[in-house]
């Protein structure tokens, strides 16, 4: 079908095909595929698990904005946030990385980094900017997770921090938080991890993490005391301020230590459980091995005993009260206080060893030992201790005059000592009997003796007027006379000495004159000198004559 | 309608000079007398061509749209955008003008011409008689709109020259530019290697 018309248009250039390969252009597709694979693999590779995280609110989480962080390196972000199914918490599905992907496992603890002020300090104060974001504490697990509970609060103690746990039994937790420190020698080591009320709400289980090597301090003799706040201490050695560190005035503390004395003590293990004194001065005192109860009734006011008001023995604090209750003895139609109280007995030292060996050896119990003590005079008084804060105290002293009391058997167990009547009352004794004297002064009497003194006074005053006066007169006539004969003589020297032609003044004068004459031949001489050196040795020449000053 | 291969005419595709190819038509290699190009009824496999870069620019479409197309941090955000995200934040932030040109430039036209030339591919190859000028129009458009579509590429480029604020703003491409603007590339290749006149070779040829 080639048309003649078109015989005159250009004919190509015609070869012989050459072999027939499949077209080149299929490599393209091939690299393309290659290159997308590559890309899929890798985006696959480095994708990290999937975790879900509940909390309480979502307040500062966005999806795609939060970012998880793990020591404050982006690890991860929330990919979503929901509510839960029973609407109480929310679910974060947060999208680890890869390299990330071992921090989920079971113990790992996630929490919401907000901006925090305390008094500790001030914490995620870059939040403030770059909004919150969801913070990681790697657990010690192996076991992977993928569903967690999360933190309101960073935890107090992290996974990485190298140290030991140990758990401290308190009544009263006070202002101790997480987080608030714990210190040796006044020193920071560690800080409490958890704080939790038991479920019946009669205790604290409090957690404290000791860092290393601190953690080693604790042994079997370490003692735990609450450092809270100020402790101030007014006694008889005046005002003392215990604190530990300004801020664990204001937030609070828990410092631990050796009692003196104590040995070093052997090392415990973690989570060992330590009893929290309330404050140094308990936590210093030796705990008292035997307790012995003590019943004491007083028939006088207790204004200024309260609960825990030391009993004194010979000035040892050997106990305090437990209990007072006010009965009334329908035989007497009067009041009286019964009083419950603790004497820890190992205060008094050697002296309680001693009785203890007294009372072995001649057979006696502890009770019969009091009762010979009683019976010797021992006797419970009531005491001021310090005026300015109106405190008392329970003494236990000696009576020798009342010998003879007994000792009532009727509280089993119980030791009664008797009391004798003091403190407020014995002051008050006192004051009666103060104003009792100043009222037997006889005031009036006294009165009547100075009106006579100044009856007296008066009369010798008059006879003085009469008798002395004129005499004195006299008296100052005469000497008036002495004065003219006195002032005659000084008149006649001075007419003898100072007049211009009295014998003295001429023969000074001429005296004068002639010393004047003498000086003038001096200076003479002592001119010539001067020109005339040579007439010491020569002699005087002749014609020239020395110059006389004129 | 007579075509040029009907009377053993072919124009060369690099100089336009009319040939007379003759029967030279199967097995042998004709040569432009003028410009010495090759000359041919139709491009040469055209079609084997234009399949095989479409396969590569889909292959590459889905990366290109999976993976991450730029990073921004703008302090305090810290972004990590791919196409799609990048369209949504932008409608969320209140630019949707701007979001549905992204979003067309980016995604739709790249995604329709994906589609346009695999139709016209397959309707070339079997020789479909079905309204040769109207998909010689649409084959026009895809000329004209290919280089529109490096539009994502372009902002990623500019952005990440322009916003070095060190730590305040900061812009840097992500993975997903390459195969993106290797779509691109591949889809306009495509449309080049494709011959519209195959779309008049009826059934009979």
């Amino acid at each position: 079908m080639n048309d003649s018309r078109f015989e005159d248009l250009p004919v190509p250039v015609v070869r012989k095909r050459k072999r027939g390969w499949p077209s080149a252009v299929w490599i393209v597709p091939i690299l393309a595929i290659a290159a997308a694979s590559a890309l899929a693999i890798r985006a696959y590779l480095q994708r990290g698990p999937t975790i879900q995280i509940t909390f309480e609110t979502a307040d500062g989480l966005e999806v795609g904005k939060s970012d998880v962080r793990y020591k404050n390196l982006p690890v991860g972000t929330i990919s979503n946030i929901e509510l839960a199914d029973d609407e109480r918490t929310i679910i974060a599905t947060v999208k680890l990385d890869r390299g990330a992907a071992k921090l989920a496992v079971t113990d790992s603890r996630f929490w919401v980094e907000r901006p925090r002020v305390g008094v500790g300090g001030v914490s995620g104060l870059g939040t403030l900017l770059s909004g919150a974001y969801i913070g990681v504490d790697h657990g010690a697990s192996k076991d992977k997770a993928d569903h967690f509970k999360g933190l309101e609060k960073p935890p107090g103690i992290m996974h990485d921090q190298v140290g030991r746990r140990f758990r401290i039994d308190a009544i009263d937790a006070g202002s101790l938080s997480v987080h608030t420190p714990v210190y040796l020698r006044r020193q920071q080591v560690g800080a409490i991890s958890a704080l939790e009320l038991s479920p019946d709400g009669t205790r604290v289980a409090i957690e404290v993490f000791i860092d290393s090597p601190y953690d080693r301090v604790v042994t079997d003799t370490t003692v735990f005391w609450n450092t809270s706040g100020l402790d101030i201490a007014i006694d008889a050695t005046g005002l003392r301020l215990n604190t530990q560190s300004l801020a664990s005035v204001v937030a609070g503390g828990i410092a631990f230590g050796t009692r003196p004395g104590d040995p070093p003590g052997r090392p415990v293990a973690e989570n060992t459980k330590f009893p929290l004194f309330d404050d140094r001065a308990h936590a210093m005192a030796r705990p008292d091995p035997s307790q012995l109860p003590l019943k004491m009734r007083f028939h006088q006011p207790l204004r200024g005993i309260g609960l825990g008001a030391q009993i004194d023995f010979e000035g040892v604090r050997v106990g305090q009260i437990d209990a007072m209750n006010l009965g009334y003895d329908a035989a007497a139609h009067g009041f009286y206080t019964d009083v419950d109280a603790t004497v820890y007995p190992e205060r008094l030292g050697a002296a309680y060893a001693a009785l203890v060996e007294e009372g072995q050896r001649r057979g006696k119990t502890g009770p019969e030992m009091l009762q010979s003590l009683v019976a010797r005079g021992l006797r419970a008084q009531l005491r001021s201790g310090n005026f300015l804060t109106g405190q008392f105290f329970i003494a236990l002293t000696w009576f020798p005059d009342q010998r003879s009391k007994e000792v009532g058997a009727d509280h089993p167990g119980v030791w009664v000592v008797p009391t004798e009547r003091g403190g407020t009352d014995q002051i008050q004794d006192q004051v009666e009997s103060i104003v009792a004297k100043i009222d037997k002064i006889p005031f009036d009497a006294i009165g009547n003796d100075t009106r006579d003194t100044m009856r007296a006074a008066t009369s010798l005053l008059g006879h003085v007027d009469r008798d002395v006066v004129p005499s004195a007169q006299q008296l100052v006539g005469q000497a008036g006379a002495a004065m003219l004969a006195v002032r005659e003589a000084v008149g006649a020297l001075r007419d003898n000495v100072a007049a211009p032609d009295s014998a003295i003044q001429q023969t000074t004068r001429s005296t004068l004159e002639q010393l004047e004459n003498a000086a003038r031949s001096l200076r003479g001489l002592a001119d010539y000198l001067q020109h005339h050196p040579e007439s010491i040795l020569r002699g005087r020449a002749s014609g020239a004559e020395p110059k006389g000053s004129p | 309608m007579i075509r040029g291969v009907d009377v053993g005419l072919a124009a060369c595709h690099t100089c336009e000079l009319v040939v007379n190819l003759g029967g030279s038509r199967d097995g042998a290699e004709a040569t432009c007398p003028r410009c010495h190009a090759r000359v041919r009824f139709r491009k040469a496999r055209a079609g084997t061509h234009v399949t095989a870069l479409l396969i590569a620019a889909v292959a590459l479409y889905l990366p290109a749209n999976a993976l991450t197309m730029m990073y921004t941090e703008e302090f305090p955000m810290r972004r990590a955008d791919t196409i799609l995200s990048g369209v949504k934040f932008l409608w969320q932030q209140g630019s949707p003008g701007l979001a549905v040109i992204v979003f067309a430039a980016s995604i739709l036209v790249p995604l329709l011409k994906l589609a346009a030339l695999g139709f016209l591919v397959v309707t070339a190859k079997r020789h479909s008689g079905w309204r040769p000028r109207t998909r010689t129009k649409l084959y026009r458009v895809l000329e004209v709109i290919g280089y529109w579509s490096m539009l994502d590429v372009f902002v990623v480029s500019l952005l990440t020259a322009v916003v070095q604020l060190g730590r305040f703003a900061h812009i840097a491409p992500g993975p997903a530019v390459l195969p993106f603007a290797g779509v691109v590339v591949l889809t306009m290749l495509a449309s080049a290697s494709f011959d519209a006149r195959t779309l008049w070779d009826r059934g009979s040829a």
